[in-house]
């Protein structure tokens, strides 16, 4: 039996956490969740008008490197054929997206988002002077640095930093154990959770006595914790303190202790909240069994249960295809593939696709040659994918040459630097100045189809 | 400034304190046995370590393969691509079986091993000159490189630096090793100076590139298995650096930035982050240097001042430090009188929690502070005292994937197996005689200190009615305490 919920006002307050000091002692994040669930608990199953419709972005990493041209296949290219004899995609087997450019075959979903209008291809992104090292390499996309430079918070770290003081407070949730450098930021932000079934005290016993007598610590009105948000300029900074790296000061004579007891109720808080979504957001059969799926398909019970986040980041393994790359890359590629039409799907069903970004991502694209082993190694600039209900869709971003006497050390050469991608997501999306977020102006693209 | 703390401060409170930051915590026996050693030589036992034997042997594999370049060849030119590939995959179990049996070595060293604080020292420095198993891909020079730092733990900084820059963990993580005269590479030579000795501000871009030709000819043996100095390689020309200019080779660049006042500070302020306070006083600090430097450089003199300072023990010192989950782990068996968890079990646990040895995030090391707290571990540090407490009736949280792969690679059946001891036998009968006395033990043994009077009460709460006090009540209570704010500070 488990313990109960806190799934309506009446009962969240009944339970006297919150005691009655609420507007304080709480993030406010927790304050519009728990409208958000008490709308639901009124209502219909559909998305929770919190967050006051504001955009979604749901960042999937590929992690590993994924080889850009077996994704998106320059199939026209005779430079492409020539260096890819063994693990080369013959050109009548691509799903053509262009007169030069196909989808990997087995792709369809993507194709079907494309066909829709709802997918854009960027090729050629990168950034200069390329880092071959799998954790420089992601750490450079996580922080978008320069190459030579290391910056300790994250891009949405910053946005949060920069572009959310004072206004309402956002929330990014993170799937998977731990939070990734792109979410580092001075003001904390985002949480993590792997799996919303362990996200939780897990007691023992019978009765369950331990639970109990563990939330009862939250139960003490008389004693209300301080405010870690309060600190200079930080007020709002709301979302569940799950503290990220980055040197951050206690500010405002907050002691360390102080900063535990915060994090714990918001851990507690946390915990209630999602499971109480979970329990309510029915699963959806729709989707292939896999990680990458189990991770969207949680993604869209949370933004159907009302979860008032702007980001969400999920990642896939598996892309580091040294050896025997054709098996192994393209069952990882439909699993993306499936996964995402199934999220889109869903998302669709919802009536809330049009308030979803999906974005994809990795660290390096992979050499032209392939290697002696039915494989390649670690290259440079790749192609993204931008996928969303109201996006532009179609081809973005200048081809990049495969001509040899164009390659560096037997890379492809970016067109677009990645930053660009993320100045016309903050830009054009997220309705915010990029410049501050990327230490710089970058050119921006059409991303966003214009009402 | 660091003076000697008066011998009247000196009690269980201030030993403890000194036995949980110089070392990893005890339990109540063994603090009160340094506390009775007075102050100057509670620290001596500490720092002075070389007067213990520490016979603990190497890892029967921790030694050059001279075979690795062969297995290399073999795999790259392998037959067929199924053989290539299985070559491959006998090369990665075998380098993931000793990086666990490294982890777990030194995690045990570290909670077991009779040297506490020169294990305490080399965690401090695996942090400072974070090196990670990511990109050196070698068990063997990882296990080199943590002997390299607990050699010189507490010696001089300078020939630290000199050891670590030259040893092979640190030529293949940043490249020192494939750096040219004819084409230095400055990733060593710009973290040494960012993150190793001066910080940002105290160089300039020219003092990078020109150190960076005095660093070249450090490299490592054709065999790919030590250090090997390649003098045709080194480029032996003029170089400018801090506005001196000299044919230096990379030793001597090493001696100048150690000589910089900067680089003491910088030191100083690690030091005290770690060991003292996440937020350094700027006074502290510039003493701490103070000592640092006059000593020339003296690790093992500068970290005694520390420890016997009225600083280190001041009041707002004590129980201000969130746990690092190494410190929460080992800490806790101390205090449960326990063995440490399995291996598989261990690991699983400090990486979930964030500190996976030799795989520190990046070259800037664990942030450390309140960056090792999030809502997700925070639950699990909540759960995974569960299982220490009350063994595996908990399901664990997380264990997805790569995780639920190396369990079941390593341990097929005894999946979460914890074996907590027999936790009644840690109070006497009088602790044991009624909820009151149990609470004041509790607190005692797991904090030093008192709870917040609202969390007492929860145990109040919750030993109202449980009487007498059974096993299984004793170790929901420590659970209990153990999933409490106070409990993740030392």
């Amino acid at each position: 039996m488990n313990p109960p919920l806190f799934t309506t006002r009446r009962d969240f307050l009944r339970t006297t956490i919150l005691g009655g000091a609420l507007s304080w002692t709480v993030p406010s994040f927790v304050a519009q969740t728990f409208q958000a669930l008490q709308a639901q608990a009124d209502g219909a199953l559909t998305q929770v008008q919190t967050g006051k419709d504001g955009p979604i972005l749901v960042l999937i990493q590929l992690a590993g490197g994924n080889d850009g041209l077996n994704t998106v296949v320059p199939y026209t290219n005779d430079f492409y054929h020539n260096a890819r004899k063994s693990i080369g995609i013959p050109a009548n087997s691509v799903l053509s997206l262009s007169d030069t450019l196909g989808l990997n075959p087995v792709m369809t979903g993507f194709k079907g988002l494309f066909d829709a209008g709802h997918l854009s291809v960027v090729s050629g992104v990168g950034y200069p002077n390329p880092n071959r090292s799998h954790f420089r390499s992601t750490e450079i996309w996580q922080t978008a640095s320069d190459e030579d430079k290391y910056l300790a918070d994250g891009w949405l770290g910053r946005y949060f930093d920069n572009a959310c003081q004072g206004c309402d407070p956002t929330l990014a949730v993170n799937i998977g154990p731990r939070l990734p450098q792109a979410f580092a930021a001075h003001t904390p932000t985002g949480i993590s959770l792997e799996n919303p079934d362990s996200y939780r005290f897990i007691g023992a016993g019978q009765n369950d006595d331990e639970t109990v007598a563990y939330r009862s610590m939250y139960s003490t009105p008389d004693d209300p914790l301080p405010d870690l948000s309060s600190g200079g300029g930080a007020a709002n900074s709301g979302g569940s303190v799950s503290m990220v790296s980055g040197t951050v000061m206690l500010q405002n004579g907050q002691s360390a202790l102080d900063f535990l007891e915060r994090t714990s109720l918001d851990a507690q808080v946390s915990s209630d909240k999602i499971r109480a979504i979970t329990s309510k957001t029915p699963m959806r059969s729709n989707y292939p069994r896999n990680g990458l799926a189990n991770n969207l398909q949680l993604v869209a019970r949370l933004i159907a249960g009302g979860l008032p986040s702007r980001i969400f980041y999920v990642s896939q393994g598996g892309y580091d295809t040294h050896t025997n790359q054709r098996g192994s890359q393209d069952a990882r590629l439909r699993e993306l593939s499936d996964s995402v039409k199934a999220f889109t799907e869903d998302l669709t069903t919802m009536g809330v696709f049009d308030r979803v970004m999906i974005m994809t991502f990795s660290e390096f694209g992979r050499r032209v040659q392939e290697n002696a082993s039915g494989g390649t190694d670690h290259g440079a600039a790749a192609p993204m994918f931008l996928i969303g209900g109201k996006l532009k869709g179609g081809l973005l971003g200048a081809e990049p040459s495969l001509n040899p006497k164009d390659l560096k050390d037997g890379d492809i050469q970016y067109n677009t630097d990645f930053r660009s991608v993320y100045a016309s997501i903050l830009q054009d999306w997220l309705k915010t100045n990029p410049a501050p977020i990327l230490g710089k102006a970058f050119p921006t693209l059409p991303i966003v189809a214009t009402a | 400034m660091l003076d000697p703390l008066p011998g009247n401060r000196w009690n269980t409170e201030t030993a403890a304190h000194l036995m949980n930051r110089a070392g990893f915590g005890g339990s109540p026996a063994a603090i009160e046995s340094l506390r009775a050693l007075g102050l100057y030589n509670a620290v001596s036992w500490f720092v002075d370590y070389e007067r213990i034997h520490d016979d603990t042997p190497a890892p029967d594999w921790a030694h050059p393969d001279p075979d690795l370049i062969a297995r290399r060849e073999a795999i790259r030119n392998a037959a067929d691509p199924e053989t290539r590939r299985i070559l491959q995959q006998q090369m990665y179990q075998e380098q993931s079986a000793h990086m666990a049996d490294l982890r777990y070595w030194w995690l045990r060293r570290m909670a077991l091993g009779p040297r506490p604080f020169q294990e305490k020292m080399t965690l401090f420095w695996h942090g400072h000159f974070a090196t990670s198993y990511e990109k050196v891909n070698n068990p063997y020079f990882l296990w080199l490189q943590n002997e390299t730092l607990r050699q010189n733990a507490t010696g001089n900084f300078n020939q630290l630096l000199i050891a670590v820059a030259e040893d092979p963990a640190m030529l293949v993580y940043l490249d020192g090793a494939n750096s040219y005269k004819s084409h230095p590479n400055e990733n060593f030579a710009r973290e040494v100076m960012e993150l190793f000795t001066l910080g940002e501000g105290h160089y300039t871009e020219q003092d990078i590139q020109q150190a960076a030709k005095a660093y070249t000819g450090w490299g490592l043996s054709k065999d790919r298995l030590r250090y090997e100095y390649h003098y045709f390689n080194h480029d032996p020309g003029p170089k400018t650096i801090f506005g001196q200019t000299g044919n230096y080779s990379g030793e001597e660049v090493l001696g100048l930035i150690c000589a910089k006042p900067e680089c003491s500070r910088f030191i100083a302020e690690r030091i005290w982050r770690f060991f003292v306070q996440d937020s350094p006083p700027e006074a502290c600090v510039a003493a701490l240097a103070d000592v640092l430097q006059k000593s020339n450089m003296d690790l093992k003199h500068t970290m005694g001042v520390l420890f016997r300072s009225k600083e280190f023990h001041a009041p707002e010192v004590i129980r201000s430090q969130i746990k690092s989950p190494v410190q929460w782990m080992i800490q806790a068996t101390h205090q449960l009188q326990a063995p440490l968890p399995t291996q598989p079990m261990s690991l699983v646990m400090l990486r979930q929690l964030g500190q996976e040895l030799f795989q520190p995030p990046n070259v800037k090391g664990w942030d450390g502070g309140i960056a090792w707290i999030t809502t997700n571990n925070w639950l699990d540090r909540c759960n995974y005292a569960a299982a220490l407490v009350e063994g595996n009736r908990v399901p664990l949280p997380g264990l997805q994937g790569q995780m639920r792969n190396l369990l079941n690679s390593t341990s097929p059946d005894g999946l979460l197996e914890v074996q907590p001891g027999n936790l009644t036998s840690l109070f006497n009968p009088g602790e044991l005689a009624d909820g009151q006395n149990f609470i004041t033990a509790l607190q005692s043994r797991f904090l030093n200190a008192e709870l917040k009077p609202q969390r007492q009460a929860v145990l109040t709460e919750f030993l109202k009615t449980r009487s007498p006090l059974e096993e299984t009540d004793i170790r929901k209570a420590i659970r209990l305490i153990m999933c409490m704010p106070e409990y993740q500070l030392t």
